[in-house]
């Protein structure tokens, strides 16, 4: 198949365009498909860790729950497996390990400096189709209640379209930082995320000591 | 890439920073059971808000963006055009403000709303459409209106659509369409609703007391006018002791315009009476044995 030469467009829409594709690689490269087995297929996120062995993967628990062997699918196309490290039922987080050296992490935002009207993307694997993109903005912060200890959680509500695929996926800024987890859909037309200083507080906690 | 190089973050940024500015005269208003609505601060003690979500004329209670809550009354409602205008017992609010300019179809739009004392939020989308005038599931006319593909979400009626400066460009509602579509209210209609509201408690609509029929206008008409004109109003009947009759328009007669005016069909008259005419004498343009004559009529108001 022979490319066509795209002269670079021009003005503030080439600009925006060259940007968004620049965060969207970024955030690509950092995204891994997980497969459940028969319970479906997810998202998950590499999440940097320090020892710098393997790699760990943040998700949600329902992409993981009930399955006996999730299997993680790389960009590059090869597939393998993964041990499940923590889960989180009550904020629906769960963390995997691969033995895999060198997969680079995505960045991660401090969501607590998050403000209502900042763009976000979502990248996922909705529609069986990997690295899908779909874009909007915070709609809001809240807390949802919980069904744990802890009572309520904070959440992320944003008017990106999601679907089932995007599960555990990354919800990222303008600067392609990770600032949440795409957990759920409400209403048919809002996602929940869970921020990712949530999502950071799991993890340490998951992987102290 | 440096964080002033990358237009994205900019873009971001800004439209957070729009939030934030129209946010401050976002408020939460609760005067129906169940579901909470949004308003915005017209003055420092009027809300404006969409007429469908105020089910009581007392005991209507606002949030405010700093969480704080006023009692307020009932002002005026226009529910034609689903609007309504609430009045607080003291000041305090941040007025807001209208876009620099109209709204454009492909305009970035974002429509907010305080649905919770959690605070603001919005959705995001363009300017689809704009289009009017339309009658409304309400039994009005409403002059123009936006579409957009902004989500409304449960509680935006009543609260505002903004540019990315984060000046008004209309007031969103479910209210207006059959099916409850979501419309916005273009900010000037708005406005002008609102004032005749604060002033008098409802909009007055003219009325000059005909039936009429559209009509087409021959060449040789719209030559007599010295414009083009397609259609023009054919006089079927006048009221007794109506303006119309006062003014001396006869059965027959062609109304061409009203007040500078064009006037094609029944809807363009209804649009020309919405405006703040009551009461005044404005000039009538009509064809009569094919020649135009020019008539002064004093508007009066439909009951």
């Amino acid at each position: 198949m022979s490319q066509p030469t795209n002269p670079h467009d021009t003005g503030l829409p080439g600009a925006l365009t060259d940007a968004a594709e620049e965060v969207v690689r970024r955030v690509q490269r950092s995204l891994v498909v997980l497969h459940n087995g028969r319970h479906g297929v997810g998202a998950g996120v590499i999440w940097s860790r320090s020892d710098g062995a393997g790699a760990y993967i943040l998700t949600n628990y329902h992409v993981v729950a009930h399955g006996r062997q999730v299997r993680a699918a790389l960009e590059d196309g090869s597939e393998i497996p993964t041990r499940l490290v923590a889960t989180d039922e009550e904020i629906d987080l769960a963390l995997l390990r691969i033995e895999q050296n060198g997969l680079p992490p995505a960045m991660v935002a401090d969501s607590r400096q998050l403000r209502v009207g900042q763009l976000v993307l979502a990248v996922g694997h909705p529609w069986g189709q990997r690295g899908a993109v779909t874009a909007g903005l915070i709609s809001g912060l809240s807390k949802a209640q919980t069904r744990g200890t802890r009572g309520e959680v904070e959440i992320i509500r944003s008017d990106v379209r999601l679907a089932p695929g995007n599960s555990g996926g990354p919800l990222v800024n303008a600067s392609g930082a990770v600032v949440g987890i795409n957990t759920m859909i409400v209403g048919g037309d809002q996602g929940i995320a869970i921020p990712s200083h949530v999502a950071q507080a799991f993890v340490e906690q998951a992987t102290k000591g | 890439m440096a964080n002033e190089a990358n237009p994205l973050i900019a873009l971001s940024d800004a439209m957070a920073e729009a939030v934030e500015k129209a946010g401050a005269s976002t408020l939460l208003v609760e005067a129906r059971r169940r579901m909470p609505a949004s308003g915005i601060a017209y003055a420092s003690d009027l809300v404006l808000t969409a007429d469908h979500v105020v089910e009581r004329e007392e005991d209507i209670r606002l949030v405010l963006p700093d969480g704080s809550q006023r009692s307020a009354s009932l002002a005026g409602r226009d529910s034609g055009n689903d609007l309504a205008l609430l009045r607080l017992s003291e000041a305090g609010l941040s007025p807001a403000q209208a876009a620099a300019r109209p709204a454009r179809v492909g305009q970035l739009a974002l429509a907010l709303g305080r649905p919770s004392t959690e605070g603001i939020q919005a959705s995001l989308g363009v300017v689809s459409a704009l289009g009017g005038p339309v009658r409304t599931g309400r039994g009005g006319l409403l002059e123009q209106y936006i579409r957009t593909d902004t989500i409304p979400y449960p509680g935006f009626s009543g609260g505002p659509l903004i540019d990315a400066n984060g000046g008004v460009l209309g007031l969103n509602t479910s209210g207006l369409a059959h099916g409850g579509i979501a419309l916005t209210i273009p900010v000037g209609l708005a406005w002008q609703v609102a004032e005749a509201l604060r002033r008098h408690g409802r909009v007055r609509r003219g009325y000059l007391g005909i039936r009429s029929q559209p009509t087409a206008l021959p060449a040789v008409q719209q030559q007599a006018l010295g414009r083009e004109q397609p259609s023009g109003l054919l006089l079927v009947g006048i009221e007794e002791g109506s303006p119309a009759m006062q003014a001396g328009l006869m059965v027959g007669d062609i109304l061409v315009s009203l007040a500078g005016e064009p006037l094609t069909d029944p809807d363009d008259l209804l649009v020309r009476l919405a405006g703040e005419m009551v009461g005044q004498s404005v000039p009538l343009e009509v064809l009569r044995g094919g020649q135009p004559v020019k008539i002064a009529v004093r508007i009066g108001e439909r009951k």
